[in-house]
């Protein structure tokens, strides 16, 4: 058949295989499709467990792993084992979710960015953890459900890019899949610095968020149409907004997704502000020093 | 490294990536590396790491007892004892070898005391670089390559019971390549420790007393002293504690009426005594004509092992040899007031 001609065709040429064991809608495949296509097939990829090891299973470069309390220290050995043997033409990456990055192996993630590491760290973050049926992170939004917040996320959402810049590592950045070639873009500068760089991509989840698994790149792109999930990076401590969308309610990326399906009018109002407030002080400081 | 946790996981993954690499903890360290400790064995990675023994909090301290390495006894992880520093560096060297061989590939820790070992100086005599080198060729992991052009991995069990018979099996073989690589090692360096088990002053004696690690310096001494006395008991040092060595207790078992296991350890509410005590029991329970045991705990949380001490649980072995049977099974011997001789 055609269509299977074509897909044999693009899978040949892929760093991915087709097929893997994630959800229908899922957004990880998706982010290492272009990610190794701009990292290119010389790449490990030391992964941790659950949702990320789904997709990790099936990329078409070296891949190994641990559990999600190793994330960032197996890609230290790595990258440690590399220079040694001075192979400075392979590109580590250490992949976790967010329960993994900003959690569990929190710890792993600031000392390897304080020892300035030679690697990049991806967060995949899902905003729960779902693998294991749906549970609170750290990374979680605020007023979203989830089998342990039943009535709404009561603290806000860690802001993991900002914590990792202020340890003064050379590159963060902020990527979606709604915007491959930003992201694209964001993973080739990430690969020519040397030192600890940090990718953060919040990755729609159709079976977290309740949201229909063909609208996956839709609510990606509202995240940062709404200024939710703004697209950024920081450079040697300097900030530059690289979307600057005019800014989309936030209620049209709330009421796409079952997960905030309980929040009153007034909940949602102060999501907005909140949202306003952050847009704001990030234009504000758009091209500035923020680590000092 | 922030912490044990993420360096024995760095080690390990440095390894898969094809470095040779070595690590070292104690105590609370090595109980703080468990979750990683279980990655090495499982994926075959021939790490070797020291793990200096000191008794875990609370009510730890800087002095030994094996409890912090017999915790991770379930591991994967060879562990050998060593007496003194110079069997340490002659170990460590043994350890890549062992770990390194294709019929193995498993990690591999030296375990030696804290303080009594590992905090005081005896003159040691370092082997020469270039020998060290043809002993110890380049480490080359055929298992694993994560390098892009020769990547390669062994398949992703599907069946864990059959990975974990997989290691069991290289536990097995580990016995003929410790024995092995100790008996070269004593060839080119003139340096040998009879692979997992020494028995010392053992000619004709009826009786024996086991020890693992420091204490068999003090050990020597009071068998000597008692075999001079025309007493018959002798002495076995326990250097392999995994691989278990089953058939050589089960041999040694039809010589000797009687042994004393001294533990320094302790597992509370056990089957009865120390960990090498009940691993014991159970290598000779098959036998039909069994020796009678006593078990010994001594040098807990790093209290000195005593000439008096010892002296002490040659005597109860020796009683137990002339009844014919066992008075008390087990005994702490700190509880007894006997002297502070060294």
């Amino acid at each position: 058949m055609e269509t299977d001609r074509i897909f044999d065709e693009y899978y040949e040429k892929s760093l991915i295989q087709g097929g893997n064991l994630c959800c229908p809608g899922c957004g990880g495949p998706l982010f290492w499709r272009m990610a190794l296509e701009a990292l290119g097939p010389k790449t490990i990829v030391f992964g941790d467990g659950p949702c990320a090891m789904c997709a990790i299973r099936f990329l078409r470069v070296p891949t190994f792993g641990f559990h999600f309390s190793f994330v960032a220290d197996g890609a230290t050995g790595i990258s440690a084992a590399l220079e040694m043997k001075g192979r400075d033409d392979i590109t580590v990456v250490s992949s976790g979710g967010d329960g993994a990055v900003g959690d569990i192996s929190f710890n792993k993630v600031s000392a390897a960015a304080e020892r300035n590491e030679n690697l990049i760290q991806i967060c995949v973050d899902n905003e729960a953890y779902m693998n294991t049926g749906i549970q609170k992170s750290g990374l979680t939004p605020f007023g979203a459900w989830t089998t342990t917040t039943p009535l709404g996320k009561e603290s806000p959402k860690k802001n993991l890019p900002f914590i990792i810049a202020q340890h003064g590592v050379p590159y963060v950045a902020t990527v979606s899949i709604s915007h491959p070639a930003d992201l694209k873009g964001k993973l080739r500068r990430a690969k020519e610095i040397r030192g600890f760089k940090y990718i953060h991509f919040v990755s729609p989840c159709p079976t977290g968020w309740r949201f229909h698994p063909s609208k996956t790149v839709e609510v990606a792109r509202l995240s940062v149409e709404t200024w939710i999930w703004p697209l950024y990076e920081i450079v040697d401590g300097t900030l530059r907004l690289t979307s600057k969308p005019k800014p989309k309610p936030v209620e049209e990326y709330l009421k796409l997704q079952g997960r905030f399906r309980n929040l009153s009018p007034d909940v949602i109002k102060l999501i907005q502000s909140n949202i306003d407030g952050k847009r704001e002080r990030l234009l504000e400081n758009d091209g500035e020093r923020i680590v000092f | 490294m922030e912490g044990e946790h993420t360096a024995m996981a760095a080690a390990a993954a440095a390894s898969a990536a094809g470095a040779r690499v070595f690590t070292a903890s104690a105590a609370q360290g090595i109980v703080y590396m468990e979750e990683a400790l279980w990655m090495p064995p499982g994926r075959r990675l021939p790490v070797v790491m020291c793990m200096v023994n000191r008794a875990i909090a609370p009510l730890g301290g800087l002095r030994p007892d094996h409890n912090d390495s017999l915790l991770q006894r379930d591991t994967g992880w060879i562990q050998l004892y060593c007496e003194n520093s110079q069997e340490v560096l002659d170990t460590v060297v043994q350890a890549y070898r062992i770990a390194e061989d294709r019929r193995i590939y498993l990690p591999v820790a030296v375990c030696y005391e804290g303080y009594f070992v590992s905090a005081t100086a005896i003159p040691t005599a370092a082997p020469d670089q270039g020998e060290v080198d043809d002993f110890l060729p380049p480490y080359k992991h055929e298992l694993y390559s994560l390098y892009p052009e020769d990547y390669h991995r062994p398949p992703f069990p599907m069946n864990i019971a059959k990975a974990r018979y997989e290691v069991q099996q290289a536990m097995e073989r580990a016995k003929g390549v410790i024995e092995e690589v100790d008996e070269e090692y004593a060839k080119r360096f003139g340096r040998g420790y009879d692979g997992l088990i020494e028995e010392y002053a053992c000619e004709d004696v009826e009786a024996v007393l086991i020890t693992m690690g420091s204490m068999t310096g003090t050990a020597r001494d009071v068998v000597d002293e008692l075999r001079g006395e025309g007493k018959p008991i002798g002495l076995v040092k326990l250097r392999g504690f995994r691989p278990f060595p089953t058939e050589e207790f089960r041999e040694m078992a039809m010589r000797y009426h009687v042994i004393g296991v001294v533990d320094r350890n302790t597992s509370f509410g056990s089957a009865g005594g120390g960990v090498v005590a009940m691993e014991l029991a159970r290598a000779l329970y098959p036998l039909d004509d069994r020796p009678l045991l006593l078990n010994f705990h001594v040098g807990l949380g790093g209290s000195d092992v005593t000439i008096n001490q010892i002296r002490y649980m040659a005597e109860r072995v020796l009683e137990a040899y002339e009844r014919g049977y066992v008075e008390k099974e087990v005994e702490w011997v700190e509880l007894l007031d006997l002297g502070e001789v060294m």
